[in-house]
């Protein structure tokens, strides 16, 4: 379903991101870690088009989205969440989620003056349904910035819902998020999956990665050392030193994760 | 009496321009250079009349889809660069504008005499009022009309998902785009409505003058467009009609006694209410947006 | 006019390039600020005007000599520039750009009224120096007051570039124009560095509008907002921040606007300088020496 091929990035002189290949199966969960500064994010943002890559390209269902904007790769149905939880803070709860109506189903099935202008019974539903999902029924018209961290997180993963998207990419979704927030985070990881989204996790938080993942790629420097199924990675030398930093020290550094 | 319906009308006119800025900055973008498409309406309308002998109108109506157009063109290239650097493309929009009916000369003989835009001369005689017999009160209620439908029609767009669209783009440009909104098609719909929104007080205005010329269209115009909303905030857009009400009707009538003073006690004034109350003057919600509006830009 | 010569178009730019070096000045005095604060400074351009009025008010009341009006000029523009640092800057909170910005326009506007205020509006000439002065090149002949004015802003110039990168006093600006949370951690004042900058820039701006004057002939309050303009433009075209750029950048538009001139008359010329900043927005948005590169 996405499909890099020589993906690379660099900031100047900082390699951020190394020739990584890595084919994502329909369907699945991937997990995608590395130590801090390992080129994760730097991967979520070329997948998006947040950034233009140095070289490489992205596939996504088999068509080409290098030089595509990040709407358009939404609407090809990438979406995506941030590290550092990016809502609208001023909008509210239910306003976040109305905006991020971009898909090519919304788009074809509403008219241009509703859709700008006014609101169909159907978005109304969709909303509420999502609201529920994500157990922010009551908050619908809180402002976005007056929620707690955890509801923040589950906002904007709803959000990210709300686009319909074929693949979902979550960058570090369980950071500062206690136990049982975590827990309940890969149930709705898993419910979402079970929907038909494939999902791309980026993770600090090896508990959840090994929990969920079917499948785990491990960046370092940049550079994919590792790649199989969650009891493979960790039995994988090349991870293990790269986790423990015996072999680290003499690589020298690279570019830091955003 | 008529010199209080004159205040009126202006205030109708410039409560229109502050909204031009107002809804260009709900997506973020801080433009100073509102006063050349209200320039441009000014002048477009005023040639209908004048010299194409146009009802006022429809004048009014080409006259505010011109400004329009040209809003939607200078968008694509402006609209690439954020922040500071839209505050200097915008600047030098208007100036351009300006520069350009400093130069625009274009007589014609009606009735007699030589009328339209004579360059440095200024276009002085846009009389469609005064030749149809329109009293101050008709003229009034014309433009004040116009303001309504205005900001009714904003009013209506910012309770409906496009206001809530542009406003997410201007809280948060990079989280807009992720969600799916094309950012160019946002901000270039936003500058072409303000276009229109500037086009119509230009045309009002240059009827209810009778006479404008290109020192009309400076760079203080346009600072008096963004001070509206930035002083009544972004919440609604009857904050930007009070700020109208307060700057035009209280502070430069009021200070009407210090004869040409008052322009100096004017630039102070700025100063003083920026270190007084920084971000005081409008409420978090805006301030946040503004702040940004107007940083490097680079950060998003 | 309007004959493509090419004597003519070489004198053209040649006399451009030697007048765009104010440019260059007023450019360097925004950029300045800019690498320091993130910040516009629009008082700047009329402050530096300001100074050459004080300039001008020297030469007028007490015949001073022609090096000591170009001093008086820019010492008064640095005086006015600290003056701006203070009220427009050092008290706003660092982080709001608006009101910074809109508090500089309130001082913009402010200097240019007490401009017209004293002057009543209307031009006064302003000395040439080496006006009668006349260099032949073959076919080219080199104007003596533009070359003097070129001479004063390399001058002017390479005292800044040594003011910025060989004494304590720049390392400290530079320091805080690249990482000023880095720099108060290290010590630096960042008030005070903040105020050498508007201060150097003051200068810098002050021996700009002396020679801006010098060269056109005459002060007058109309020149303010051309200027602004001309040096935001030379600014961004120059990329944000970028000394070399702003130079660049300056002598480029003091080239084409004559060029400019010389086959559009003295009305439109400035039309096709502001043009020209579209032409770079579309084609080089980040300007010539300005990066493109961000990550946050």
């Amino acid at each position: 379903m996405l499909e890099l091929q020589g993906l690379t990035k660099h900031f100047g002189g900082v390699k951020a991101l190394n020739e990584l290949d890595l084919t994502v199966e329909e369907g699945g969960i991937i997990g995608l870690i590395g130590p801090n500064g390992s080129g994760k994010s730097t991967a979520i943002n070329l997948i998006c088009g947040v950034y233009g890559e140095t070289a490489g390209t992205v596939h996504f269902r088999g068509v080409l989205m290098n030089g595509k904007p990040p709407h358009q790769r939404l609407r090809a149905g990438i979406a995506r969440t941030f590290q550092n939880i990016r809502l609208f803070p001023e909008l509210t709860v239910w306003q976040n989620l109305w905006v991020a109506q971009n898909s090519p189903q919304d788009i074809s099935r509403q008219r241009f003056l509703p859709r700008w202008f006014g609101t169909t019974r159907q978005a109304r539903k969709e909303i509420a349904d999502l609201l529920e999902l994500a157990d922010l029924a009551h908050k619908g018209d809180e402002l976005a910035s007056n929620l707690a961290f955890g509801e923040q997180r589950r906002l904007e993963f709803a959000r990210a819902a709300a686009a319909r998207p074929l693949l979902l990419l979550l960058d570090e979704p369980a950071a500062g998020m206690s136990r049982q927030e975590i827990d309940d985070l890969g149930q709705r990881i898993r419910r979402l999956r079970d929907s038909g989204v494939t999902i791309l996790l980026v993770e600090h938080m090896m508990e959840l990665v090994m929990g969920v993942t079917e499948q785990i790629a491990v960046l370092n420097f940049g550079h994919r050392i590792a790649f199989g199924t969650p009891g493979e990675v960790q039995s994988d030398r090349a991870v293990q030193e790269a986790y423990l930093g015996t072999d680290a020290t003499e690589s020298g550094p690279a570019g830091g994760s955003a | 009496m008529s010199y209080y319906l004159g205040l009126v009308q202006l205030i109708g006119i410039h409560t229109l321009l502050g909204l031009s800025a107002y809804v260009l900055m709900l997506t973020g973008q801080l433009s100073l250079g509102q006063a050349g498409f209200f320039a441009i309406g000014a002048y477009s309308a005023g040639i209908l009349t004048v010299i194409f002998e146009l009802p006022i109108l429809p004048a009014l109506l080409v006259g505010a889809c011109i400004a329009a157009f040209f809003a939607f063109l200078v968008g694509f290239p402006a609209l690439r660069v954020k922040g500071l650097m839209l505050v200097v493309a915008t600047i030098a929009f208007g100036e351009f504008v300006r520069l350009f009916f400093f130069n625009l000369s274009w007589r014609v003989p009606r009735d007699g005499i030589e009328v339209g835009p004579d360059s440095t001369n200024g276009f002085r005689e846009i009389r469609y009022f005064v030749a149809n017999g329109w009293s101050a009160w008709e003229i009034t209620t014309f433009v004040w009309v116009f303001v309504i439908l205005v900001m009714v029609a904003l009013w209506w767009m910012d309770r409906s998902r496009a206001g809530a669209v542009l406003r997410a783009v201007g809280e948060d440009e990079l989280a807009a785009q992720s969600v799916g909104i094309n950012l160019t098609a946002v901000k270039v719909t936003a500058m072409t409505a303000g276009g229109f929104i500037a086009g119509i007080g230009g045309a009002l205005y240059a009827h209810t003058a009778t006479y404008v010329d290109h020192l009309t269209f400076t760079v203080l115009l346009a600072t008096f467009a963004i001070s509206y909303p930035i002083l009544g905030g972004l919440s609604s857009v009857i904050g930007t009609l009070v700020a109208v009400i307060f700057i035009q009707g209280v502070l430069v009538e009021g200070l009407r006694f210090l004869g040409d003073w008052r322009n100096i006690v004017f630039g102070l004034l700025i100063i003083a209410a920026m270190n007084l109350k920084p971000s005081g003057l409008f409420d978090a919600r805006t301030a946040r947006i503004l702040k940004r509006a107007a940083s490097l830009g680079r950060r998003g | 006019m309007g004959d493509f010569d090419f004597v003519y178009i070489t004198q053209t730019v040649g006399d451009g390039l030697l007048f765009g070096s104010t440019y260059a000045l007023i450019g360097i005095g925004f950029t300045l600020i800019f690498g320091a604060m993130g910040k516009l400074n629009m008082t700047y351009a009329a402050a530096s005007l300001g100074g050459a009025y004080v300039g001008l008010a020297a030469f007028t009341f007490v015949n001073a000599p022609a090096l000591v009006v170009f001093l008086v000029s820019a010492l008064a523009s640095g005086i006015v520039g600290f003056i701006a640092y203070l009220t427009c800057f050092r008290f706003i909170p660092i982080h709001n750009h608006l009101a910074a910005l809109m508090a500089s326009i309130g001082g913009l506007f402010f200097i240019d009224e007490i401009v017209i205020h004293t002057t009543d509006g209307s031009p006064l000439t302003f000395p040439a120096m080496f006006e009668d002065v006349m260099f032949e090149l073959g076919p080219l002949g080199i104007r003596g007051d533009l070359l003097f004015v070129f001479a004063v802003c390399i001058a002017a110039t390479a005292g800044l570039l040594f003011v910025l990168y060989r004494s304590r006093l720049g390392l400290a600006t530079r320091a805080v124009s690249q990482q000023d949370v880095a720099a108060r951690l290290c010590g630096i004042d960042v008030h005070r560095t903040n105020a050498v900058t508007f201060v150097l820039a003051g200068l810098l701006g002050g021996i700009a509008g002396a020679m801006t004057a010098a060269a056109v002939g005459v002060l007058s309050p109309l020149i303010t907002i051309p200027l602004t303009v001309k040096g935001l433009i030379v600014t961004v075209i120059g990329g944000l921040g970028s000394i070399p750029g702003a130079i660049v950048a300056g002598l480029m538009v003091g080239a084409l606007e004559n060029v400019f001139l010389y086959f559009r008359g003295v009305n439109e010329r400035d039309m096709y300088v502001l043009l020209l900043l579209f032409v770079f927005l579309v084609f080089r948005p980040h300007g010539i020496f300005g990066s493109a590169i961000s990550r946050d």
